[in-house]
């Protein structure tokens, strides 16, 4: 299939068959529209022009750039676990009103991972990780870094433990950053492949949602934190991570002052609540697609003067990127990536965790639930309804089966709004990505 | 007039697995698959960049 589409005065072709992505000018666009079945009045195109219109597409055909049947490739179902959500901390010093893991308890008793327990974490993930040499472990929380010295433990112990087997970890820490002195930025650096900073941007927006436990705003207890943090993170991965609500859906300004503040990768994700002052809805969807715009042009004008930054959801590789097979099968939650909560609980992933429905074994017993396992690796692209027809579905694979649970009870039942904020976030970056390639 | 812009390049491999669970790309909430590379193409790219 083809999606057509707009962005200011520029006509965009992208062909879901090829991932090829292709500019025409308003006349291609217009006949590709009308054979696609829409009304479009062709009635000012000479016979002369309809005949170049329809050498170029044939000549696209041919390339196999354009109209290419897609592949309905069902993935592999992976026998391996690659990767765990340690949840280091079932505890939080901030108060997030928007916290889906309930300010940090997870409907729960407030608790920390013993070290014991995170031993078995590794060891199980080990025992299951077959020839697969790289072994990703994010410690999550809460707030992780509440729970420091378990982590470091971890850390040391996996290292050597993976050593012994040939393998190797890539460990990730997601912090809300109050906790950051120069000792933990001094671990974080060198033992974190990623470190995820989360803060929500200007002040005032930052305040309102995520507080202390006092109830006072916590951005000024961070942002020189955050700042200290990336100003000695080098060339190592990092990303500064707000959440918008519906109470910012101005939230491009959020982004831009997180740029000013010298943060140049920073990623802004659409807040999951069914608090009703917070959630977003669909009457909230023209102000959200507007600010994706505003955002697009002003991520353009900074990096055509040389100030440009990373927004995570504004890269999409069409060049090189994952396999087919990566883009079917998505992000491997309950089949090849699972969550582990403090009592050695095993969940699909972080945002199951809690759910008995979910409970899938324990890392002390050291087995997965077949049945739930089996539910997850089942599910893929080609299980989800109504992604058959949306030409995202290569880039998105789908949606997240957590984000499709939470709102649809049902992991391949997409929730909608998600889809449309997503669908508007891949145009900007065929824009984006357009316009670079113009510039070169 | 219609010009490509970018196309995928040809893969020398698919569905091997060593790609990183999405999630942890960067964020917690909207997995995206489209914005991850492919970890054995960047590899081999490293390594045919050293040579």
């Amino acid at each position: 299939m083809i999606h057509i589409f707009d962005y200011q005065d520029n006509h965009y072709v992208y062909d879901t068959g090829s991932g090829a992505l292709h500019m025409a000018d308003r006349e291609t666009a217009d006949y590709l529209r009308a054979k696609e079945g829409q009304t479009v009045d062709l009635s000012a195109l000479s016979p002369e022009k309809i005949r170049e219109i329809e050498g170029d597409i044939a000549s696209l055909v041919k390339e196999e750039l354009l109209y290419k049947e897609e592949v309905k490739l069902y993935p592999p179902k992976s026998k391996y676990v690659k990767a765990l959500c340690l949840h280091i901390c079932h505890d939080c010093n901030l108060r997030c009103r928007y916290c889906f893991a309930d300010e940090g308890a997870y409907h729960s008793a407030r608790e920390m991972m013993s070290l014991d327990t995170a031993k078995r974490a590794i060891d199980f993930l080990i025992a299951n990780s077959g020839d697969r040499k790289v072994l990703e472990v994010d410690f999550f929380g809460g707030e992780p870094l509440m729970n420091l010295s378990v982590i470091k433990e971890t850390v040391y112990y996996a290292k050597e433990e993976a050593a012994k087997r040939g393998k190797r970890f890539l460990f990730t820490t997601t912090t809300n950053a109050l906790l950051l002195n120069e000792e933990t930025v001094r671990f974080l650096n060198e033992e974190m492949e990623n470190v995820v900073l989360s803060i929500d941007g200007r002040k005032e927006v930052h305040d309102a949602v995520r507080k202390t436990v006092n109830g006072k705003g916590s951005f000024d207890a961070v942002i020189d934190k955050i700042k200290n943090f990336v100003s000695l993170r080098g060339d190592k991965h990092f990303y500064v991570r707000g959440t918008f609500t519906a109470k910012n859906l101005d939230f491009d300004k959020d982004v831009l002052f997180l740029a000013d503040q010298g943060f140049d990768s920073i990623s802004m994700e659409p807040v999951v609540t069914d608090i009703p002052d917070l959630q977003i809805k669909e009457g909230d969807l023209p102000a959200v697609k507007e600010s994706y715009d505003r955002l697009c042009d002003e991520y353009l004008k900074r990096y055509a003067e040389g100030k440009g930054f990373n927004f995570f959801h504004f890269n999409v590789d069409l060049e090189g990127g994952p396999c087919l097979s990566k883009r079917v099968s998505a992000c491997g939650a309950g089949n090849e990536y699972f969550s582990v909560t403090p009592n050695g609980d095993i969940y699909p992933c972080h945002q199951f965790a809690g759910d008995k429905d979910f409970l899938m074994g324990n890392v002390f017993e050291g087995k997965l639930d077949p049945s739930i396992r089996e539910r997850f690796a089942s599910s893929c692209l080609f299980t989800r309804k109504g992604c058959e027809d949306c030409f995202a579905k290569f880039i998105c694979s789908g949606g997240c089966n957590a984000n499709n649970y939470h709102y649809n009870r049902d992991i391949d039942v997409p929730y909608q709004m998600t889809c449309e904020m997503m669908k508007k976030r891949i145009e900007c970056a065929m824009h984006i990505l357009a316009q670079k390639k113009l510039g070169e | 007039m219609i010009k490509t812009i970018a196309k995928p390049m040809n893969r020398k491999v698919t569905g091997c697995g060593e790609c990183r669970s999405t999630c942890q790309s960067a964020c917690k909430t909207s997995c995206t698959v489209g914005n991850q590379s492919c970890e054995r193409v960047t590899r081999e790219e490293k390594i045919e960049k050293r040579k």
